[in-house]
């Protein structure tokens, strides 16, 4: 299978996956971690960010990570 | 076509070019900030959040997020056939990608008709406000981007194509950045709360 195969067969998954975790509670870290691979998925493959410069990389993991802790943190309390 | 030996490890070049990766960024900061004030927001008035939530079908929004995941494979597809220099399987795959932002925005008028027919417009509470112009300002950005891939397709369907590897890739990145800004839009508003 060609690797963007793959990687839409891991996204469908993980979206999937998503749906049934936020059928639980206290899971909202979960979700938001699933969201976050898909986002990775998405911007590392699909638009071919993995072969740009370590900056752009770099730049979007650091923007996903302050996103996502925000989130979590702002959801918990 | 000569777009082929363009050094994509330059920090200049990134996949798509650095204007376009420039409004991708500028794009997910004001997405961004205004999720997490959302969030914030919905600390202050958490049972009108959750309730909101409740009245929201994730169902709905799982299968637009399968159109939109769907039709961004389908765009990695397109360009890397033009990069094979085999433009009618580019098309070919480009029409699969306008038709996934089409059902899309079907889905989304559906969503949007019974949630008019409920009364839950957007000075309904603060959860539908932030539902409201959060999704409607998505909404604008895939209509944008499918004006762009009509544009690359009629372009690519020339018997002499107007479209560049480059135009292409810039056009695909517009693309994907909505699927991006969906998948963080998602979570937040119809699992979250």
């Amino acid at each position: 299978m060609e690797k963007t195969t793959k990687i839409y067969t891991s996204l469908i998954a993980l979206t999937v996956l998503s749906v049934v975790a936020a059928n639980y509670t206290n899971w909202v870290t979960v979700v938001l971690i699933l969201a976050a691979l898909k986002f990775i998925g998405v911007s590392f493959f699909f638009m071919e960010l993995k072969k740009a410069h370590a900056f752009w990389k770099i730049t979007l993991l650091l923007y996903l990570m302050l996103f996502i802790v925000l989130i979590i943190l702002l959801g918990s309390n | 076509m000569n777009e082929k030996f363009i050094d994509h490890k330059s920090i200049y070049y990134p996949p798509g070019g650095i204007l376009i990766w420039i409004i991708i960024f500028l794009e997910l900061i004001t997405f961004g900030i205004a999720l997490v004030v959302m969030v914030n927001y919905g600390k202050q008035e958490p049972e009108i959040f959750h309730n909101s939530r409740l009245q929201l079908s994730a169902t709905i929004g799982t299968i637009n997020t399968l159109f939109l995941i769907t039709s961004g494979y389908f765009m990695a597809r397109s360009v890397n056939y033009l990069k094979n220099d085999d433009k009618d399987r580019s098309a070919f795959f480009l029409k699969f990608t306008m038709l996934g932002g089409l059902l899309f925005l079907v889905l989304k008028c559906v969503e949007y008709y019974f949630k008019i027919e409920a009364g839950l417009t957007v000075g309904y509470n603060t959860f539908y406000t932030f539902y409201w112009m959060l999704t409607l300002f998505h909404v604008i950005h895939v209509i944008v981007g499918l004006v762009i891939l009509v544009t690359v397709f009629f372009g690519l369907r020339k018997k002499i194509p107007t479209v560049s590897l480059e135009d292409m890739e810039a056009s695909a990145a517009f693309w994907h950045m909505c699927d991006l800004i969906w998948l963080l839009l998602f979570p937040v508003i119809y699992l979250l709360f």
